[in-house]
């Protein structure tokens, strides 16, 4: 196989990394996959070779060049604190790494393309925002949260990286958050739980990628990236409210004052981990994004819209859930059936 | 199954409840045993149950903007009282709002504590429109911030006042309801009452020859007067972020009483539209144009809002 591509996969370690290698492995037009992170996956895949690496060390500069690799992909911004990984570690990762990565691809003939997996939160979750930001929208409001301005950062330089190198094709995906079920990620978790603590009187609209559609469009744009940033979430939207029914969970109102904090205790001990601060405003306001430029430029549709990704979630589900309660849904429910 | 026709709707509920009762009492499970009773109830209270139950499985539809229309629905009685009986609404000229495609509805914009007039015009569109449908309305940004009423507001079909918002909206051949006076036209006081504010820049104007809109504008009298402000307390203001504090003859006074609006008549006039698709969307950037557009819909809102202040006569009877 040759004249396939070859892509080197940094931040591979993580499952939206490790899912981009397991479809790639199967992809004709690939030739080999390289993949790089401190820890590595337990899989063993065809034409795909592992490297354990940090992305923040000198190493880099000489590693990304000797891997010969024409596509780089960039999977590895975290979003919340994960093992091994603490809060205070993620702006190191995040923009230090990035930024070490940026400077190996420049030393590296090979590389063409550049893909970001990175996210929407550059936005925000604004009130008074557009219930639809489009690409240009970043940063039209303050960057509020620590991951925000983190993300500001690392898009700052990857704007100027892509000036400074016109001959390469440099993609930023923001991506809206994802869920699935039996993803390990703070959101899913949450989504999870039997009794959910939602912010009293908020109602927010929220856009979460499918699992399958977030790595679907990844896979799309590491085979065909298009320059510049491109959101990546679902049409349409659907609000929290709407979605706890539709999973059937019970909400547990809370002073939004008093969410944050209280999630940050009850997540510890209900298993849902921190919920990364951002969380605590998107579960407020939410967050809506225009995806055209993911469908016509990128030419990805994605199969789930925001109501569809959250019905499959119901339906795959194993989380606990109290019995039924005999309580006003069931007799409801019950009556309902009677026609 | 027995027939229920003949029988009111307090007394099948009465017999409903006893059956469940007896069932209960006899160890039928609780849930089979209001589903044996309910068999007997009228059928539009089962409809209205089985509506409940679906929606509780989250078994029912909005829209990318949050839009819930069986929502609406479900508060519209509660608005049309108040069109009907309380404010008396007499509409004139809703045919000018086309029933196809895309257009801008302009309006003046009062009622300082809360301004109704959005739900008003609303409310004549889809009772005396032949071919009604949901507009939307862009709402004050700083009610999306707050509690309830964010959420309220977007159900019904509010969006936050982002021209963005009102572009998709055309682009997607919706009605968008705007009110350029905004803030200055709510917060202004009794004594300035139906004198039109500032137009804002005429952003208005901007999207509507962008998208090709057609501009409806609209005349409102009577919301002036559901809540006269007399004075406005820039210190409660602050304390609570808000754009002004309204203080009326009712209200901080009399507490929650003191929300009630007071029953003014009121009058909407449709007036008719102003085709802009002619001008193409490079007009958007001629400040001349979006200029004379605005001033243009302003004088007309102005001129139909005193022709029907003299129609109306007194206020409140």
């Amino acid at each position: 196989m040759s004249g396939g591509r070859r892509i080197l996969i940094a931040g591979i370690g993580n499952m939206w990394g490790t899912m981009l290698a397991r479809r790639l492995a199967r992809d004709p037009r690939v030739e080999q996959v390289i993949g790089i992170d401190t820890t590595l996956p337990d899989v063993d895949l065809e034409r795909t070779e592992l490297l354990e690496a940090d992305i923040r060390s000198p190493v880099m500069a000489r590693l990304v060049p000797a891997t010969e690799a024409d596509t780089l992909v960039h999977t590895g911004i975290l979003w919340y604190p994960e093992e091994g990984k603490p809060a205070r570690a993620l702006h190191d990762i995040n923009v230090i790494g990035t930024l070490q990565l940026l400077a190996a691809a420049e030393r590296s003939p090979t590389i063409e393309r550049v893909i970001l997996r990175g996210s929407a939160a550059i936005y925000g979750c604004e009130p008074a925002g557009p219930s639809f930001f489009t690409e240009e929208m970043a940063r039209s409001f303050p960057l509020r949260t620590r991951f925000q301005r983190d993300v500001g950062e690392l898009e700052g330089y990857f704007e100027n990286f892509a000036r400074r190198h016109p001959r390469l094709t440099c993609c930023m995906l923001r991506y809206q958050p994802e869920i699935g079920a039996g993803l390990q990620v703070p959101l899913s978790r949450y989504l999870s739980l039997p009794v959910v603590p939602v912010q009293l009187g908020f109602d927010p609209r929220l856009q979460l990628v499918h699992a399958d559609d977030a790595t679907e469009a990844l896979v799309e744009a590491t085979m065909n990236p298009v320059r510049g940033a491109v959101n990546i979430a679902p049409s349409g939207s659907i609000s929290l409210s709407r979605a706890l029914r539709v999973i059937g969970a019970t909400e547990l109102p809370i002073p939004h004052p008093l969410f944050g904090p209280a999630l940050a205790r009850l997540g510890r001990s209900l298993g849902t981990g921190a919920l990364y601060g951002d969380a605590v405003r998107l579960l407020r306001y939410g967050r809506g994004v225009d995806n055209r430029r993911m469908r016509e430029d990128l030419g990805f549709t994605p199969r789930f819209d925001a109501a569809a990704a959250i019905e499959d979630f119901a339906r795959h589900s194993t989380s606990r859930r109290l019995a039924p309660l005999p309580g006003v849904a069931g007799i409801l429910e019950g009556l309902g059936r009677m026609r | 199954m027995s027939g229920v026709s003949g029988t009111s709707i307090p007394e099948a509920g009465i017999r409903f409840l006893r059956s469940v009762r007896a069932a209960v009492e006899s160890g039928v499970d609780p849930i089979v045993a209001v589903e044996a009773a309910s068999a007997d109830l009228p059928k539009s209270l089962r409809d209205g149950i089985d509506r409940m139950a679906r929606r509780l499985r989250g078994d029912y539809y909005e829209d990318e903007w949050g839009f819930d229309e069986e929502f609406a629905e479900g508060a519209y009685p509660f608005f049309e009282l108040l069109y009907d009986h309380w404010w008396r609404v007499e509409t004139t000229g809703v045919e000018h709002v086309p029933a196809h495609g895309r257009a801008m509805l302009v309006s003046n914009h009062a009622g300082s504590l809360f301004p109704f007039d959005a739900s008003m015009i609303t409310g004549a569109i889809m009772k005396r429109h032949p071919l009604p449908r949901w507009p939307r309305f862009m709402v004050l940004n700083w009610a999306f911030s707050l509690p309830y009423l964010s959420a309220f507001m977007r159900k019904v079909g509010g969006v936050p006042a982002s021209p963005h918002n009102a572009t998709r909206i055309l682009e997607d051949d919706g009605l968008m309801m705007v009110f350029p006076e905004g803030v200055k036209g709510t917060g202004k006081p009794f004594s300035e009452r139906y004198r039109l504010q500032r137009f804002g820049r005429g952003g208005f104007v901007e999207i509507a020859l962008q998208t090709g809109s057609p501009i409806v504008p609209i005349a409102v009298v009577g919301s002036e007067e559901i809540y006269p402000m007399l004075g406005d307390s820039r210190a409660l203001a602050k304390l609570i972020g808000a754009p002004f504090a309204p203080i009326t003859p009712t209200f901080p006074w009399l507490g929650p009483l003191g929300l009630i609006p007071l029953p003014s008549k009121w009058r909407i006039e449709f007036c008719e539209p102003i085709d802009v698709s002619g001008l193409g969307p490079e007009a958007a950037d001629d400040r001349r144009i979006v200029f004379e557009i605005s001033e243009q819909v302003r004088e007309t809102i102005q001129a139909k809002l005193l022709e029907n202040l003299v129609k109306r006569g007194s206020a409140f009877v």
